[in-house]
């Protein structure tokens, strides 16, 4: 009993670290220029004000968000099915082939992405893929594939040998066991992975940025630039902005959250 | 294993370090090119790509707010007046323009129109030839070249050539403005000279007010005060000669004092506790201002928007300013100022179409309606005889003060940090950063940027 | 063996159009910082081939050296912090109890966010004198406990704070990961235990965490990498200050390739951070085991 106290008090303090720093941006956004700074920081403003969030819709969001779920969801499912089959091939599949891709894939976790920019720039442009879509797409699923098949080679490799012998017997073929065997139980990584990418790539800046320029491209990210000057900005508007642009995967992730919640609890528990 | 995966990493490494080393080269060969001005761009950047005709001109600017409004209604307007060119015009925050433009004028894509900050930056494009010499252009247009504050082109001129002009933002100098209820209170005079401010600085640290406010984590706020206090000292040629790569030209005694001069203010508490952990970007310097816990702000004019949103009353009430202390037998003139006099535009050399880009230059920057516009928003353009269209706008008292300032300073400095070559100028605000907290001595400081001086 | 040939055709097959896309966007640009590293370009000029010369200018950087040693402090601050509450988090989240799963929908919510948006938020939540953190302390007479979290030269504080700023960001997908893991974990496993009488304690020294291994080493190889790449955030909250003591080396590489515009030296910084990475995430997992593939999960 006691036990369970405690661990419920430390869920919920826990809760209360997550969440507050949030809410007070949700404040924030809510509070005019005049207050925003010497407002009292942590209580809700007594007068909500509406405007900053009114100003960012104002700034064409809409366009940027359907480019921002075009990309993203795009690049999502390219990660998901590539690594899954990459994650499969190296578990399941080990030979010499395998197991140095796999190599590779570890060593391309440390990329610094400021880095390889430039040179990333020129191969997109010498490719023609510059100022599409493509070229904010092809690079994030790069860039995401390597922490991808890392971790699901982490599960794939756990699922117990004798289900897939118990399947072989039954006569089930390689890509068999990869979506009758390997898929269902690979869904709470596959979720984890999903959703960690998605973010990413709904909040990557440097990439939309250099490698796009028309502005009918542009995506999210790139919109908060409207509310930074050069030696100021427009802090409630800023954060007005952020929220909003957060909003659809609070939505996203409520309403999928059942689904979610059955991909997470398929695992072994029998 | 560790060695067989290495040696498959090599071979995968050798079979294309051949495409990678020919995107090397590639920029090597089309920069040799670039020298003549009829360089055809290899067909990809942003304006050329999305138009079959050669008269489409791409600019890329680095604006927000109003002043982008005003922008694009001019670029709309220009484009309505004539049919010859049609003028795309694209607007990304400071830090990312800043990289988007490198990225694309190292691979040789930039646009037709090159905002730019002038000095050190501009530099390396003119000595790379990626923009055109503007003189011509200029000769051709004589009373477009004299409308402007003659201060302007130092910035853009280099070895007797002028490549850039004015790209419309507003003159914004740097002052010092203080909260007139806290120098009530206590009888201060407003500091004239370095010695007045010390003594106001004693008496408001006595009093528990926070002398100065500071955002000392942006690190280009430090910047200001070791401007004014070296230009105070030494007078203007202490900085020419830095900026001319002159050999130990940060050795001048000016510097170093200035320097100990920063140090001796912030040992007497001069700046509010915690100033190095204040953002001046996201404007919490001025909001010790204006919340009456501190009692100066040494910053460039154009925070007054922001003061006049964030603290209306404040601002029509009881905000003050004045020009920096002059230093007793110091080579300056008081009337000096430091800020930024303008931000330009330059013509790429690989512009398909330059004599229309010249043409956009020379009817949209600060065209009567720009100016109309600005005056009204509470910007000052850096055109001369102004003075009076200030008179019946809002806030007329601070810009007639701020024009009139400008239009006479003798000397107008735009920020070492553009000015100075990139890798000079980053050396400076990192070494500032560290004189700031203390943990680098006048001396260590002028060694430091004497190394950092590009050998010729 | 025929059978063999066809298993490595397969293999072939489905690691294809990952081998592929990262190969041409991500090994290749890498190769060509490798090739950067070896010139003198300022981006916009002249490219010179001055061969190991920036590299020399690394190794004699005193500047260079102090930012792979922050970043090793940064590495190993973030790993110690994230891995225990990532764990707990994890494990408790993976729990059945209803409320448990609506938890989840909070703990996750840091995730959501730019590393922009977060470095603006804490921005003001640590601002010394109305942020947040401070005027909270002050109003419950803690004042002693404020801080000039971003600004102060006491040492470590800042690094510190930063570290502590990562964490509130992460922990929530390392949890996501040891709540997948703990999931996996064949509930017979805990019956045999709770029929034996196991305490908690117990139950997770002897049967949680050995299961959980790899996923430890995979959550610390994406730890170590990360925190070696980690920039935006550090980039605005402090740009390497005050005093150059959080310069760690992603925010001295952008520095100097694009505010020095030195891209050739800043892409040695580049290529370092890459050898770093390699070298910990291969070494990590062959040390650990993590390369033997057949499943360690035991019984069913």
């Amino acid at each position: 009993m006691l036990r369970k106290t405690i661990v419920t008090t430390l869920g919920i303090i826990w809760a209360i670290v997550s969440l507050y720093p949030i809410l007070y941006m949700v404040f924030e956004s809510l509070r005019t220029q005049e207050t925003y700074i010497t407002g009292l920081p942590w209580l809700p403003p007594a007068h909500p004000y509406l405007g900053n969030f009114q100003d960012v819709l104002a700034q064409g969001f809409v366009g940027y968000f359907v480019n921002s779920a075009i990309v993203a969801i795009i690049s999502i499912v390219m990660i998901l099915v590539f690594s899954l089959f990459a994650a499969y091939a190296i578990v399941r599949l080990d030979g010499w082939f395998s197991s140095r891709a796999f190599t590779l894939f570890l060593a391309g976790l440390a990329i610094p992405i400021q880095a390889a920019i430039i040179p990333l720039y020129i191969l997109i442009d010498k490719m023609g893929f510059y100022d599409t879509l493509w070229a904010i797409i092809l690079p994030s699923v790069a860039f995401a594939l390597p922490l991808s098949i890392l971790i699901l080679v982490n599960f794939i490799r756990d699922v117990p040998k004798e289900l897939y012998e118990a399947m072989s017997i039954d006569g089930v073929g390689t890509f068999g066991l990869l979506f009758r065997l390997v898929l269902p139980l690979s869904r709470p990584a596959m979720m984890a992975v999903g959703i960690y990418n998605f973010v990413q790539i709904w909040n990557n800046f440097l990439f939309p940025l250099v490698l796009t320029s028309n502005p009918k491209l542009q995506t999210l990210p790139l919109a908060l630039q409207h509310f930074e000057g050069q030696y100021t900005m427009n802090v409630p508007a800023i954060m007005a902005a952020v929220i909003l642009s957060a909003v659809p995967l609070i939505i996203a992730y409520i309403i999928g959250r059942k689904q979610l919640l059955a991909g997470m609890t398929a695992g072994f528990s029998r | 294993m560790l060695k067989k995966s290495a040696l498959v990493t090599t071979a995968l490494a050798l079979t294309f370090t051949g495409l990678v080393a020919g995107c090397g080269t590639g920029g090597n060969t089309s920069n040799a090119g670039s020298n003549s001005n009829t360089q055809s761009s290899n067909g990809s950047n942003g304006g050329s790509a999305s138009s079959s005709t050669s008269h489409t001109i791409t600019i890329w600017d680095s604006e927000s707010g109003t002043m982008q409004n005003m922008m694009q209604t001019a670029t709309d307007n220009f484009n309505k007046s004539q049919k010859q060119v049609t003028a795309k015009i694209q607007f990304y925050n400071d830090n990312a323009y800043k990289q988007k433009i490198q990225i694309a004028m190292g691979a040789n894509n930039p646009p037709d129109i090159i905002f730019s900050w002038g000095g050190g930056t501009l530099k390396t494009y003119v000595d790379a030839h990626k923009v055109v010499n503007l003189d011509s252009f200029l000769k051709a247009n004589p009373s477009y070249k004299n409308k402007f504050f003659p201060g302007v082109w130092g910035n853009v001129t280099f070895n007797g050539h002028v490549y850039g002009v004015p790209e419309g933002a507003g003159t914004q100098p740097e002052l010092l403005f203080y909260n007139k209820a806290i120098f009530r209170k206590y009888h201060l005079p407003v500091p004239t000279t370095w010695p007045q401010l010390l003594s106001d600085v004693k008496t408001l640290k006595a009093n528990g007010i926070a002398p100065i406010s500071l955002g000392a984590r942006d690190q280009w706020p430090d910047l200001l005060w070791l401007m004014y206090l070296t230009d105070r000292i030494g007078g203007p040629s202490v900085f020419n000669n830095i900026i001319n790569n002159k050999p130990n030209a940060w050795s001048n005694p000016a510097v170093a004092k200035a320097i100990q001069m920063i140090q001796q203010l912030i040992r007497a508490g001069g700046f509010e506790n915690g100033y190095a952990g204040v953002s001046a970007d996201s404007n919490e310097d001025q909001a010790l201002l204006y919340s009456g816990k501190a009692a100066m702000l040494l910053q460039g004019s154009w925070i007054f928007p922001s003061l006049k949103s964030s603290a209306p009353q404040f601002t029509s009430q009881d905000l003050g300013w004045t020009t920096f202390p002059k230093v007793p037998g110091g080579k300056g003139n008081p009337n000096d100022l430091m800020g930024n006099i303008s931000t330009y535009y330059s013509v790429s050399s690989s512009s398909k179409d330059i004599s229309g880009a010249e043409e956009y230059l020379k009817d949209v920057p600060l065209n009567s309606y720009e100016i109309k516009t600005e005056i009204q928003n509470g910007v000052i353009p850096p055109v001369k005889g102004l003075a009076g269209d200030f008179k019946n706008v809002p806030d007329s008292n601070f810009l007639t003060y701020v024009y009139n300032k400008a239009e006479k300073a003798p000397v107008f400095v735009t920020g070492w940090d553009q000015l100075l070559p990139p890798s000079e100028a980053q050396t400076l605000l990192k070494d500032l950063n560290s004189v700031f907290v203390l943990k680098m001595t006048p001396q260590q400081f002028v060694k430091s940027m004497n190394a950092a001086i590009p050998k010729s | 063996m025929p059978r063999k040939k066809r298993t490595q055709r397969i293999a072939i097959l489905l690691l294809a159009p990952s081998l592929i896309l990262f190969i041409v966007f991500g090994i290749v640009p890498m190769l060509g910082a490798v090739y950067l590293s070896l010139v003198n370009w300022n981006g916009i000029g002249h490219q010179t081939f001055v061969g190991l010369s920036n590299w020399v200018q690394f190794v004699k950087d005193s500047s260079a050296w102090h930012s792979i040693l922050l970043t090793f402090e940064v590495m190993i601050l973030t790993w110690v912090i994230q891995t225990p509450l990532s764990l707990m988090v994890g494990i408790y989240l993976a729990g059945k109890q209803r409320h448990r799963s609506w938890m989840g929908v909070i703990y996750f919510l840091p995730l959501l966010f730019s590393s922009v948006a977060v470095g603006l938020l804490w921005s003001y939540i640590l601002d010394p004198n109305f942020g947040l953190v401070n005027t909270l302390l002050n109003a419950i007479h803690l004042k002693f406990l404020a801080a000039n979290w971003l600004g102060s030269t006491r040492p470590g504080l800042v690094l510190w704070t930063l570290v502590a700023i990562v964490s509130w960001q992460y922990i929530p997908f390392h949890s996501l990961l040891y709540q997948a893991g703990r999931k996996q974990i064949a509930d017979s496993l805990y019956e045999a235990a709770r029929i034996d009488g196991v305490t908690f304690w117990k139950e997770f020294w002897f049967i949680t965490l050995p299961q959980l291994k790899y996923t430890v080493v995979t959550s610390t190889v994406l730890m170590l990498t990360g925190s070696l790449t980690f920039f935006d955030l550090i980039y605005i909250l402090t740009d390497g200050g005050p005093n150059e003591e959080t310069n760690v080396l992603a925010v001295n590489m952008y520095n100097t390739a694009f505010n020095k515009s030195m891209i050739g030296y800043g892409s040695v910084f580049a290529v370092v951070i890459a050898i770093i990475g390699i070298i910990l995430s291969i070494v990590m997992t062959k040390f650990t085991g993590f390369r033997k593939l057949e499943s360690q999960s035991e019984g069913v």
